[in-house]
């Protein structure tokens, strides 16, 4: 259900383009007002940013082709996805990745291996971090399936989202939904105490994570642009509360000089 | 004029684009929906040399599903090599399915195309080849008779000279003569390679995976032998790339050959599996180091030769004695590359290839020689250091390699840490060492362009900067908002950046750490004219702001293009950055298990455009050092010729629990001969001489010098203790 334009902010028009972005983000109602009013119509399009400005992402919003006319083995399944229903016939062979992916134009899971070795494809199934292309989308009947997608409430970005951006999580982005839903799902393994591979005592509780215990719990999601301690960061900032600093500084005027070469 | 404070370049902006990134919503080369979507498996050659004699396609043709199975035998023609032995090239043709021939173990040999992807697996695996082997040559070692000079290593001369090595090395107080191995390596972008390619008509469109979009365009042109107008490429976000997207690859030309001969649009995704043979890798280079240093730490000997392999269609070799040839001064100096070929895939660029493990022999040698002298490697450097270029005799544009290396000894505090006796810091199991290195890579600077559109809506003025550079997770998009909006002045809220389509003002792509320098200087040549042509259409030569000048020209929209280049006066320099890498590393007494504990590094390269994509760079460069010398080898099966290390279970790239601390310095520098912003590359500079600081700080812990990457802990506990 789409709200009518007339929702938005009442000061000024929106572009066709915001529209869409807007649309797209899933901001209606009340939220998209209170996201106008945060936001300038500049920032809008900064968000957008290269979104729809270019005729290239003409193809990215389609609809999606649902229902391919031949299946083998055609299995019925409800996918509940972000709080949403898809009915599908699938394949039964289809991964819970292949379907988001190719067919609902979910394409926030990456496929990065598809043998379950590099966690671009991390996804919440019933609130616990899952490989979806190890997962066979008819398997899903019944489950809460989030997405990276799913994660961001209203103009929100969840906590971890904006801790990533802020820490520079990420240089590609492509392992970054993988890395953000593990990163979710992290934190609520230790409010429940869980215990990891670098635990000293496992018969403690483990409820305060070292930097060792966070990189060893991300250790299944690789990120080959090597953006690993900005990741690290960006959790324990979530996690521990507190800000975590930059590990980059500028040499000064006075060591630059202390320094030279003799002639 | 209000001033900008936050928006301009040197600020550490958080990426423009990142907010789509940690969505989701950014929307990579292979997302984009399109009704009526096939999608295409390939098929990969089983042999390592010989001839297809039969493919028996019976069994797949069966399956539902499946729309069409494609060989040499209905391949549609392409521009071929025709027997020629050609350098590889970024933008070289990409022939496939033309011949029955078989180069290489995991050649494409096929493809199949089906309704969905399941179907178009499952079908690929019911083909059935046969075929007439012939004898192959694959192992290194037996080969090595075989070596020839090629005609260029990486478009450099392969060999260079002056002085007299021998001499030099007879005169030395102190010498060595090593020899180190550094293995085949893959790039494992984490985004697979693919495209999907559409036809209307003539015309393709191909949204493939690529570091450059131009170049892509020409290769799809010629392969297909149509013209380039026919032709767009469109890869707005590039999950990384690191050299093995440079050159649209042949799972492109059987995506857009597919999509034709089906009449459909079509998807071809690489799998992690044929990651491995479809796009290229860094050779094995056998690398024999001889330097001889007078009894004070004056090097008076340098000897560097190299030997590596090609494949039997393609020539290419890394230039690994690059660094060698200009980093320090010597009056003699020999450097060689040697190839020969084998039945393995082409090599191909791959993160800072030459300097990647050329430093890595250099940097441990000049260890090594330290070693021998009783010196401090930090002081050798620095008493071995140039301002001028030996292998050429041109000044450096810039040169701050010593200061980098004493800024870094002071954050590091190397002089306290540092021991020159192995072995000397001992934390329970562990034995804890300390390295470093010095580092140089070659700051390009090409020419690219840009185009800029401003509109002016009252008071507000917004820009949109378009150019076909592309964004591999190196911070283009930011970097150029940055750049627009300090030229223009304006926010950089009002800034936006479109990249990577053919269709945008031709950048030179991103590759060879020339993009940043390139890229941004583009952008502010289109800005400058923008404010020119203002100027005048507002008859004015006034410093305004572009909303006065748009108000007193009485415009709402002003569109300017701009071309930067580099002038002659930059081929009158050697233009490169610097760096230095300090590190601390703990081995497992019992087990040789190396982790990282602490990095420093500091880099002196140019003005730095953003000190958070920047610090990026950096610590992605460190990750894949620490890949490079501890985790990551591809393994040559010795029969068939295949790789036998084929996933991520048994190719080992550094995952988060391998790195340590690091903490990067940033050394100031204004190099106008570099560019007009003063900027120079640091993605490969990252890389460079990482390796060689952490197997220096391995030796420093344990007395162990292991010359073979990687270092494995079988290697760390089966290698002599030699100090």
């Amino acid at each position: 259900m789409k709200p009518s334009n007339q929702s938005a902010s009442s000061d000024r028009k929106l572009g066709k383009d915001e529209e869409q972005l807007l649309d797209d983000l899933g901001i209606f109602g009340q939220s998209r007002r209170t996201f106008l009013n945060q936001m300038s119509a500049a920032g809008i399009s900064l968000m957008a940013v290269p979104y729809f400005t270019s005729d290239m992402f003409a193809q990215a919003s389609k609809a999606p082709d649902l229902d391919p006319e031949s299946l083998l083995n055609a299995l019925e399944v409800n996918l509940k996805i972000n709080g949403k229903t898809y009915p599908l016939q699938v394949d039964s062979r289809m991964t819970l990745l292949d379907a988001l992916r190719e067919r609902l134009n979910l394409t926030g899971s990456k496929k990065g291996c598809d043998h379950g070795q590099c966690g671009a494809c991390t996804v919440l199934i019933d609130g616990k971090r899952k490989l979806s292309c190890l997962t066979l989308s008819a398997t899903c009947k019944d489950k809460e399936v989030t997405t990276v997608e799913g994660l961001t409430q209203g103009t929100d970005l969840h906590p971890v989202q904006a801790a990533f951006l802020k820490h520079d999580g990420f240089q590609c982005g492509y392992c970054t939904p993988g890395q953000i839903c593990s990163a979710v799902s992290l934190l609520d393994e230790a409010k429940r105490g869980e215990v990891s591979y670098v635990t000293k005592n496992v018969k403690d509780e483990v409820t305060q994570l070292s930097d060792e215990e966070i990189r060893e719990r991300m250790s299944g999601n690789i990120c080959r642009c090597g953006a690993y301690n900005n990741i690290v960061q960006a959790i324990q900032e979530v996690h521990s509360g507190k800000a975590e600093m930059p590990r980059w500084e500028f040499a000064t005027e006075e060591q630059l000089e202390a320094s030279r070469p003799a002639e | 004029m209000k001033t900008k404070t936050t928006s301009g370049i040197g600020n550490p902006l958080s990426r423009l684009e990142g907010k789509l990134k940690v969505m989701g919503k950014a929307k990579y080369s292979s997302e984009f929906a399109f009704e009526n979507l096939a999608f295409a498996q390939g098929i990969q050659s089983t042999i390592a040399s010989g001839t297809i004699t039969a493919i028996d396609t019976s069994e797949a043709e069966k399956q539902e599903g499946v729309l069409k199975i494609i060989t040499y035998q209905n391949a549609l023609e392409l521009k071929g090599y025709n027997g020629r032995v050609e350098s590889p090239s970024t933008k070289g043709i990409s022939p496939s399915l033309q011949t029955p021939e078989v180069h290489f173990y995991g050649e494409y040999i096929g493809v199949v195309v089906a309704e969905t992807f399941e179907q178009a697996r499952y079908a690929a695996n019911l083909i059935k080849v046969t075929y007439a082997e012939n004898k192959h040559k694959i192992n290194f070692e037996e080969n090595l008779d075989s070596v020839y000079k090629p005609d260029k290593a990486n478009g450099q001369p392969a060999d260079t000279s002056w002085g007299d090595l021998e001499a030099g090395l007879q005169e030395a107080a102190a010498k060595i003569d090593v020899t180190y191995n550094t293995p085949i390596e893959h790039h494992h972008p984490m985004e697979l390679h693919n495209i999907i390619a559409v036809w209307e008509g003539d015309k393709v469109t191909a949204y493939a995976s690529t570091q450059m979009v131009e170049n892509a365009v020409i290769t799809i042109a010629e392969t297909f032998q149509m013209p380039k107008e026919n032709v767009r490429v469109i890869t707005p976000y590039v999950g990384g790339g690191f050299g093995s997207k440079l050159q649209l690859r042949e799972h492109a030309t059987l995506g857009i050959m597919a999509a034709k001969m089906v009449d459909r649009p079509v998807q071809f995704t690489v799998t992690r599996h044929e990651m491995f043979t479809a796009i290229g890798f860094r050779q094995h280079n056998q690398q024999r180091m001889r330097l001889g240093a007078d009894k004070d730490g004056n090097l008076i000997a340098v000897g560097h030769d190299t030997t590596s392999h090609t494949s039997f269609t393609e020539e290419f070799q890394e230039t690994c004695g690059l660094m060698t040839r200009m980093l320090y001064k010597t009056p003699n100096s020999l450097v060689t590359h040697r190839l020969m070929k084998l039945n393995l895939p082409s090599p191909r660029w791959m993160r800072a290839p030459g300097e990647a493990p050329g430093s890595f022999a250099l940097e441990s040698a000049m260890d090594e020689l330290a070693h021998e002298l009783r010196m401090d490697p930090a002081e050798l450097r620095i008493q071995n250091d140039t301002q001028k270029d030996p292998s050429n005799d041109k000044p450096f544009s810039s040169r701050q390699l010593v200061e980098c290396i004493r800024i870094g000894a002071k954050k590091f505090d190397w002089k306290n840490k540092w021991n020159p006796k192995p072995g000397h810091t001992q934390k329970e199991n562990w034995m804890v060492g300390y390295g470093m290195s010095a580092s140089s890579r070659a700051a390009p600077y090409l020419k690219s362009s840009a185009e800029v559109t401003l509109k002016r809506d009252g008071e507000t003025v917004t820009a949109v900067l378009k150019t076909d550079a592309t964004d591999i997770g190196t911070g283009t998009y930011t970097i150029l908002g940055q750049t627009v909006a300090e030229t223009l002045n304006l926010d950089i809220e009002d800034v936006q950046v479109e990249l990577g389509d053919s269709k945008f003002p031709v950048s030179p792509g991103s590759g060879g750490s020339w993009g940043a320098a390139s890229f941004a200087n583009g952008a502010r040549e289109a800005c400058i004219n923008a404010i020119n042509n203002l100027k005048t259409l507002a008859s004015t030569d006034e410093n305004l702001s572009i909303v006065e000048l748009m108000q007193q020209a009485d415009l709402t929209e002003h569109n300017a293009k701009g071309t930067a280049a580099p002038t002659e006066e930059f081929d009158d320099y050697s233009v490169y950055s610097f760096g230095a890498n300090f590190c601390e590393v703990w081995v497992d007494k019992d087990t040789g298990m190396v982790r990282l504990e602490h990095f420093v590094n500091v880099a002196s390269a140019g003005k730095i455009l953003n000190p958070k994509t920047a610090y990026g760079q950096i610590i992605g460069g460190i990750t894949w050092g620490l890949g490079q010398a501890l985790t990551e080898h591809t393994e040559v099966e010795p029969n068939y010729g295949n790789f036998i290390t084929r996933s991520f279970a048994d190719y080992h790239v550094p995952v988060n629990l391998d790195l340590g601390k690091i903490d990067v310095v940033f050394v100031p520098e204004e190099d106008y001969i570099a560019n007009p912003m003063g900027v120079k590359g640091i993605g490969e500079l990252g890389i460079t001489s990482i390796a060689a600081a952490i197997a220096n700080a391995v030796f420093n812990a344990t007395g162990k010098r292991v010359r073979d990457l990687p270092i494995t802990p079988q290697k760390v506990v089966t290698t002599p203790v030699t100090a």
